[in-house]
């Protein structure tokens, strides 16, 4: 009787400890800090540290130009694997668990998953508006949602044409001016047994970034709600145009942009061009061999749209779990639009496209050697920020919508389409918006 | 007798409680790594999150969803596609690495083995190195451009890409099958040891061949061993994550569903969504569960 009982008395006291903790352990994310009180600055005198997460190369080296001129507040750069590469799962593990630091590097297109978890700070609230016009209103757009401002812009990428003079020149062409050109010198390529462009079908933000061109606006945030149309004009043009490009072989799908394959390819004359965001241009001039070989042209145009658009692009975000979030903000600022915080994380970290439209960095604004002597960022790149598509916006599950894509794209290599591709990831996108209860509907055409 | 029955009753009491003490530290980690941690998953595993809005902005409400993830998970022709992939590979891989191990194992214990110390160290040796590890330093035999196996059969007039769509699965299976088959071959060699030498001196009396000692006497003796290994194996198999996550970065073919574990680990860290994350984590688990129970049982009835 009496093992009985204590055996009994055991096994209630861990069950009920068990309930208790299963009863307490909501799922994570689903309180706001944004309706809580805003938290006031600190208190003068009082020193403070703050923590920035970013994969940002040697970005302590900046941080501590800013350390040097505010000794109150001190900035700890600390280094993580990039994006989905293991940095998000690390911030959503930090921020599930309860901590976390002041600030994260999140890209531009995963602010909206990262609203969706409550893992950011409303900087509205703390008059981020006020700085509004030190940054690129296109980008500046891309971080507000629903009257609030959720990160600071911290770079992007405008794209252009980077190509190979001499293989260009072999077969006559120039560099196209719109994607029916494009085509034209493809086509010519193949004849000397070299590519124009590889296009790769595991990853789809190329595509994205030119449906984005052609003038695309697959998501919209509305009071009522999410509207798809991934089925558009401008989308579907662009997928039938690669359809035909790859069931014509003019672009080689084996290989994907700076990969080890890619650089060699390059290197020895089977590539000739490569249309990419401003960024590539670090990657592109480890071509060996390259230097005085590489020029840079205008983006090539749709019908419709724009003249360039985005590829990639990131921000300084507030985490939920900062207790400082308006000290946090003034550093993100001063990070990613003063002159001498562009100009140390181009020289340090080798930043994207500076999203301060005033100042592109002074490293920027002299001639490359690389690029046969042309002073391309401000030739190409200053008229290319200027020429974006204002109307697109991100939304909560981009990478699930870019592996979905990503998932279509590589039926292509055994018949598919991306046509079908494009239109079955609508439905499944929908799907898994309905999932997580959000409203959403399709554009009625 | 009267005096002695109190002090047995108290000794008694002491008794039943001292297993319960020295228990005690091993059962509340059980407790909370263990049994906690299951009953949480599946806990989350039944409850969903609904937001209402562009973000949740207006209403966030977490309650009971049923079988709904499940369905979710099970909807996912993706995820289902992940433990095929995993069955097919479960089923070629498992066998070829306990043959090998058994082979390796019985080579080493055989009379003829020259230095079968230093060979048993060096066949253990690729357990020591982790799985990550292992999979950077295959990955420099595999990527085109760095591995010298492709230029040497490229040389041969060999077109071989052991990244392709079609290939990448049993390259995962040769770092898998490198890595575990010394360990597996040390809890044979184990087993083998345990056999009495009497045996073999009355094997070798008989008559019989070093091949017919090795069919008739030690195998038949070692089979807990195999079938140890093989349930661990398969239960391995369904786990499998370092692998394939490290070889992606270098493999487009792997996709980020490509083992159920991989699937899990994106739904809940790249997706957020920790509950079907959960259920899938769950239908793992019942899987692994339910083929190692089926395979027990098979093994079982073959000994009766």
């Amino acid at each position: 009787m009496r093992t009985l009982t204590r055996r009994r008395v055991l096994g209630l006291g861990l069950g009920a400890v068990a309930a208790g903790m299963v009863g307490g352990c909501s799922t994570p994310g689903t309180t706001s800090v944004n309706s809580l009180p805003v938290i006031p600055p600190k208190a003068p005198g009082e020193k403070i540290t703050l923590t920035y997460w970013a994969w940002l190369k040697d970005l302590q080296k900046v941080a501590d130009i800013w350390n040097r001129q505010h000794p109150d507040v001190q900035v700890n750069a600390v280094w993580i694997p990039g994006g989905n590469s293991g940095g998000y799962q690390k911030m959503y593990s930090a921020l599930a668990a309860g901590g976390g630091p002041d600030m994260a590097q999140i890209e531009m297109r995963s602010i909206p998953e990262f609203i969706l978890v409550n893992g950011l700070v409303d900087l509205a609230r703390y008059g981020a508006n006020d700085h509004a016009g030190q940054f690129d209103p296109t980008l500046w757009s891309q971080v507000s949602f629903t009257g609030g401002v959720y990160g600071v812009p911290q770079d992007s990428g405008p794209m252009g044409f980077y190509y190979q003079t001499e293989l260009l020149d072999e077969v006559g062409a120039k560099p196209p001016t719109n994607w029916d050109d494009w085509r034209a010198v493809a086509t010519e390529l193949r004849k000397v047994d070299s590519y124009l462009e590889c296009f790769s079908l595991s990853d789809a933000s190329f595509f994205c970034s030119l449906a984005t061109q052609a003038g695309a606006e697959w998501l919209t945030p509305t009071p009522e709600g999410w509207l798809i149309n991934m089925t558009d004009d401008a989308t579907m043009k662009v997928a039938r145009f690669f359809d035909k490009a790859i069931d014509d072989g003019l672009v080689t799908t084996q290989i994907s942009p700076f990969s080890p394959a890619w650089f060699a390819a390059c290197s020895r004359g089977g590539l000739a061009a490569l249309t990419g965001a401003s960024w590539a241009d670090a990657l592109i001039e480890g071509v060996a061999g390259g230097k005085g070989r590489w020029r840079v042209a205008p983006m090539p145009r749709w019908d419709t749209g724009f003249g360039s658009s985005y590829w990639g692009g990131s921000t300084t975000a507030v985490l939920s779990s900062s207790r400082h979030p308006k000290e946090a903000l003034e550093f993100a600022v001063w990070l990613n639009s003063s002159p001498e915080g562009v100009n140390g994380l181009i020289e340090n970290s080798g930043i994207g496209w500076s999203a301060n439209p005033a100042h592109i960095g002074t490293p920027r604004q002299q001639p490359s050697e690389f690029f046969s002597g042309q002073d391309y960022n401000q030739e190409i790149f200053v008229p290319a920020a200027k020429q974006q598509n204002a109307d697109w916006s991100w939304w909560p599950i981009t990478q699930q919508s870019f592996n979905i894509l990503a998932d279509g794209f590589r039926r292509k290599a055994t018949g598919g389409t991306l046509v079908d591709a494009v239109a079955d990831a609508e439905k499944k996108i929908l799907t898994a918006f309905t999932n997580k209860g959000l409203s959403i509907r399709k554009v009625s055409a | 007798m009267s005096t002695t029955q109190p002090h047995a009753r108290k000794l008694n009491a002491a008794t039943r409680r001292a297993p319960w003490i020295l228990l005690a530290p091993f059962l509340v980690l059980f407790a909370l790594t263990f049994v906690l941690p299951i009953l949480t998953a599946v806990g989350s595993s039944f409850t969903r999150v609904t937001r209402a809005g562009l973000f949740g902005e207006e209403g966030v409400t977490s309650g009971f969803a049923g079988f709904a993830n499940y369905a979710q998970a099970l909807g996912d022709g993706n995820f289902i596609a992940s433990i095929g992939r995993m069955l097919l590979f479960g089923v070629v891989q498992v066998p070829v690495m306990i043959v090998l191990a058994t082979i390796l194992a019985l080579l080493l214990e055989s009379a003829s083995a020259k230095w079968p110390g230093l060979f048993r160290a060096a066949y253990f040796m690729p357990y020591g190195v982790p799985g990550v590890i292992a999979t950077i330093l295959w990955s420099f035999l595999y990527v085109p451009g760095l591995s010298p196996i492709v230029d040497v059969a490229g040389w041969m007039g060999l077109e071989v890409d052991f990244l392709g769509a079609d290939t990448v699965l049993w390259s995962i299976a040769n770092i898998v099958t490198w890595s575990y088959a010394g360990y597996n071959m040390l809890i044979i060699v184990a087993q083998l040891k345990a056999i009495p030498n009497e045996l073999y001196e009355a094997a070798r009396v008989d008559g019989a061949t070093p091949f017919q000692i090795a069919w008739r006497i030690q195998i038949p003796l070692i089979t807990p061993a195999l079938v140890l290994t093989t349930v661990f194996s398969i239960i391995g198999t369904l786990q499998l994550f370092a692998e394939p996550q490290v070889l992606s970065k270098v493999a487009p073919a792997i996709d980020s569903q490509f083992t159920p574990n991989l699937s899990a680990f994106t739904t809940a860290f790249a997706y957020n969504d920790y509950n079907v994350a959960a259920a899938q984590a769950v239908l793992i688990a019942v899987v692994a569960f339910v083929l190692s129970f089926v395979f027990l049982r098979l093994t079982n009835r073959e000994d009766s």
